[in-house]
């Protein structure tokens, strides 16, 4: 930017997005008086034209254009050493933090959808599709006053209720399509925004900033320099690899019912069976442990909002309805196993279908943002 | 001091010897009040005595002192208690009775401060007028214009009866180590808070490492540094291996303005680190100078004083907070900040870094029974109980002057409401 276009840029406040930073956890924003501190104690911020001070201060004037296409935001993990140190209590981790929820909210296509998932008004509206569109499969099978469904051994089938390949596969499917449909749609628009403001060195290379920053994701390195919240990095590992396992055992499973033709339930020393048992206890102690970092560091880190709680909520349920799910089949307790694997159906669907607006999309603008960054050589 | 009760009008008892304490005290009894000073420590004189130069004016601060020592000494109607505090104040405006108790010294009227006492004494102590950057015997000079002029024994360390070397060495007989504590107690119309401020412990600002870094200094222990009465004699040196201090940083807000620490601006922080930039600029020509600051706040007539500091193209100001303290090589000091300016995060090496801790008020870690405070330990005032100066709000000496006269008025008007 020339001196010339500096002197003329103007500055546009959005006071809409003010008032929204503030709702979402930044409720302290306008204390910071700008001293820097957040910035000198950050482990994560690049030395040139560092964060988070700056970006306390496009917030405080509604600077969204700036903050929301800016790459730094998510070098931000929430460590939390900036809001322990601020002198002024303006918590710039909590800030950071509710600015990357509009910045989910602004690039994931339809907004309205974004809006509902991070609006408690609208929870029981998003649990009623997947819901209904569950209990009309089921009434259409004839189970939902019917009799209980058994399979041919007269055991408890999760995969006789909604038989997969008619009913539930392609529910899930759509679902799927539709939220990468979003992220492609959103990460698009966000790399072309970030490279707008912060032009991508000539020759750099998309591939080798993407393969480092996978490394950088599987050894968490740069979550594990946090100090105020060390044990947080620890807590993501264990819920980033559950889900990884339970991935594998989806697509484990799939290969048994498609390309084998062997349908569920499976014996519990199946290799795939104990992948995917090992990952949902590991997801139900990181999840557990997340809860508890987050609760023992809300004096110094924040509360968080309705964003924050309202994934690790859903996680919570997938983990604990999938657990219970099973068990309760092998108690044979026939009813209350398929209530229970209907509820898990309903917040799978929700983490899926809503993945690109709820903190899930944190998945998947993090990386864009770590890739950008580090072809940008902000990283 | 009886017989001084019948021919006064109003008797006013003054807590605290500092700057604040002797204006009220000397401008009480100047207008005909009886009044009694309580100082906790052995000397008067307060913070002030500890000073090198004022700003703005860069004169030496002992002199107003020993001006309020002279009409302290020359007026009968002042009385005064060193090593003293008060033990508790009850009743109302105009009839307070306050119990004041005096704490041994054990050296006795008799000292002429000859100094042969601390030449036999074998048990040495830090030097807490100096900050403990030196080192003094068990029995001490507070400093060298002390008044009252005379050796103190500092309890904590000395070996007592079982050494007993200063008592042989005395030709006096000014030494008694079996000294008892004395408890006082007088009528007062009015009492005066003037208890003053201890700098901040910048050992609670974990990241600025005060105390794990060798050369992080306070202003307070700059201020003795460059003392002619010091512990380098003036020539400001650091404290590690003795270097002449060639480049210098100064931390600003160290504590301040942070609601982790002491929540309001110490007022004079600033000023202090301009003055001090004066010490080190005059000392040696070559020296350079980093300030690193949230806002330079020079209220009033003083930002004359910051744009003259301003124009030393030798003074360097980073607008950016110093948040992070590291050892370099050599004893040096890394400090880490965000300039603003450039935007960019720098770390910058110095000879010396000298943190401006803020004021702490006393009252946030001693008390003075009978007295209100507030969460942050300032005092708050009530019919016969007045405040004044550094206990009531931070502030620079000559404001501190004219909040103790105000509060000397306050005092007068105690006994004499009609």
């Amino acid at each position: 930017m020339s001196e010339q276009q500096r002197t003329e840029e103007i500055v546009k406040p959005d006071l809409e997005f003010v008032k929204d930073v503030i709702a979402s956890g930044g409720g302290d924003l306008k204390k910071c008086y700008q001293c820097s501190t957040c910035t000198v104690v950050c482990g994560m911020t690049p030395d040139d034209k560092p964060f988070p001070r700056k970006e306390m201060l496009y917030a405080q004037w509604g600077m969204k254009e700036k903050l929301i296409s800016n790459p730094d935001i998510w070098l931000c993990h929430q460590c939390s050493d900036c809001t322990a140190y601020c002198p002024r209590g303006a918590k710039p981790g909590e800030v950071l933090g509710a600015v990357r929820k509009m910045a989910i909210q602004h690039y994931s296509p339809p907004s309205f959808l974004a809006k509902m998932v991070n609006d408690p008004k609208y929870l029981l509206v998003l649990l009623a599709i997947p819901t209904i569109i569950f209990l009309f499969l089921l009434h259409i099978q004839g189970y939902l006053f019917g009799e209980i469904p058994r399979n041919e051994f007269g055991k408890i089938s999760f995969s006789k209720m909604l038989y997969p390949t008619f009913y539930i596969d392609p529910v899930f499917i759509s679902a799927a399509l539709f939220a990468v449909v979003s992220f492609v749609m959103g990460i698009k628009k966000y790399w072309a925004d970030m490279a707008k403001n912060y032009p991508l060195p000539p020759g750099s290379d998309t591939t080798t900033s993407l393969v480092e920053t996978i490394k950088e994701i599987i050894s968490h390195n740069n979550f594990k320099k946090c100090n105020v919240t060390k044990e947080r990095s620890t807590a993501h590992m264990l819920v980033f690899f559950s889900f990884i396992g339970l991935g594998i055992t989806t697509t484990w499973a799939v290969f048994y019912l498609y390309i084998l033709g062997r349908p569920s339930p499976y014996p519990l020393y199946d290799p795939m069976k104990i992948v995917g048992n090992i990952s949902a206890i590991g997801l139900l102690i990181g999840i557990t442990l997340v809860t508890n970092n987050r609760l023992k560091n809300a004096l110094k880190a924040g509360k968080g909002g309705y964003y924050d709680w309202l994934f690790i909520v859903v996680i919570y349920v997938i983990a604990v309805t999938g657990i219970l799910a099973q068990l309760t089949r092998l108690a044979d307790i026939a009813p209350l196993a398929y209530t229970i694997y209907f509820i898990h159906l309903v917040f799978v669907f929700f983490l899926f279908a809503y993945a690109p607006f709820s903190k899930m999309a944190h998945m998947v603008y993090r990386t864009t943002a770590m890739v950008f960054a580090r072809q940008a050589k902000r990283q | 001091m009886a017989e001084q009760a019948e021919t006064s009008l109003c008797r006013v008892v003054v807590v605290g010897g500092g700057f604040s304490g002797l204006t009220a005290a000397v401008d009480a009894a100047e207008t005909g009040a009886e009044v009694v000073i309580v100082e906790k420590n052995p000397y008067l004189g307060g913070r002030v005595a500890q000073l090198n130069k004022y700003f703005p004016k860069m004169c030496p601060p002992m002199c107003g002192l020993e001006i309020n020592f002279r009409r302290i000494k020359t007026n009968p109607l002042v009385t005064y208690h060193v090593a003293s505090e008060i033990e508790s104040i009850s009743g109302k405006e105009g009839d307070f009775t306050v119990s004041i108790v005096k704490k041994p010294t054990f050296v006795n009227d008799n000292c002429v401060s000859c100094n042969a006492c601390v030449d036999v004494c074998p048990v040495e102590r830090a030097n807490d007028f100096n900050f403990g950057l030196d080192k003094t015997k068990a029995i001490y000079l507070p400093f060298n214009q002390a008044m009252p002029f005379k050796y103190v024994i500092d309890t904590a360390v000395c070996k007592g009866a079982s050494c007993a070397k200063c008592v042989e060495a005395c030709k006096y007989n000014a030494i008694d180590l079996n000294m008892k504590p004395e408890k006082i107690t007088i009528k007062a119309n009015s009492v005066v808070l003037a208890t003053g401020w201890n700098p901040y412990d910048a050992t609670k600002m974990d990241n600025l490492s005060f105390g794990k870094v060798k050369n992080v200094i306070t202003n307070m222990m700059m201020e003795r540094l460059s003392s002619v009465n010091g512990p380098t004699a003036g020539q400001i040196k650091r404290p590690s291996d003795g270097k002449v201090v060639n480049n210098i940083a100064f931390v600003q807000c160290a504590g301040s303005r942070d609601e982790n620490h002491l929540e309001f601006c110490s007022y004079i922080c600033c000023m202090a680190s301009l003055k001090q930039a004066q010490y080190i600029r005059e000392q040696n020509p070559d020296s350079k100078v980093t300030i690193y600051y949230i806002d330079i706040r020079t209220p009033g007539k003083y930002e004359q004083f910051y744009w003259k500091v301003k124009e030393d193209a030798n003074i360097q100001f980073i607008k950016g907070k110093v948040a992070k303290i590291e050892q370099a090589s050599g004893d040096d000091v890394e400090v880490e900040a965000e300039d603003m300016a450039s935007l960019k995060k720098i770390k910058t090496t110095h000879d010396m870094v000298v943190l401006a801790t803020g004021m702490q008020p006393s009252g946030a870690t001693l008390k003075v029974q009978g007295f209100k405070y507030t969460d942050e330990g300032f005092g708050i005032e009530d019919k016969g109980l007045y405040v004044a100066g550094c206990s009531k709000n931070p502030m620079d000496v000559s404001k501190s002057a004219q909040d103790a006269t105000g509060a000397a008025m306050n005092a007068l008007t105690s006994g004499q409401r009609r």
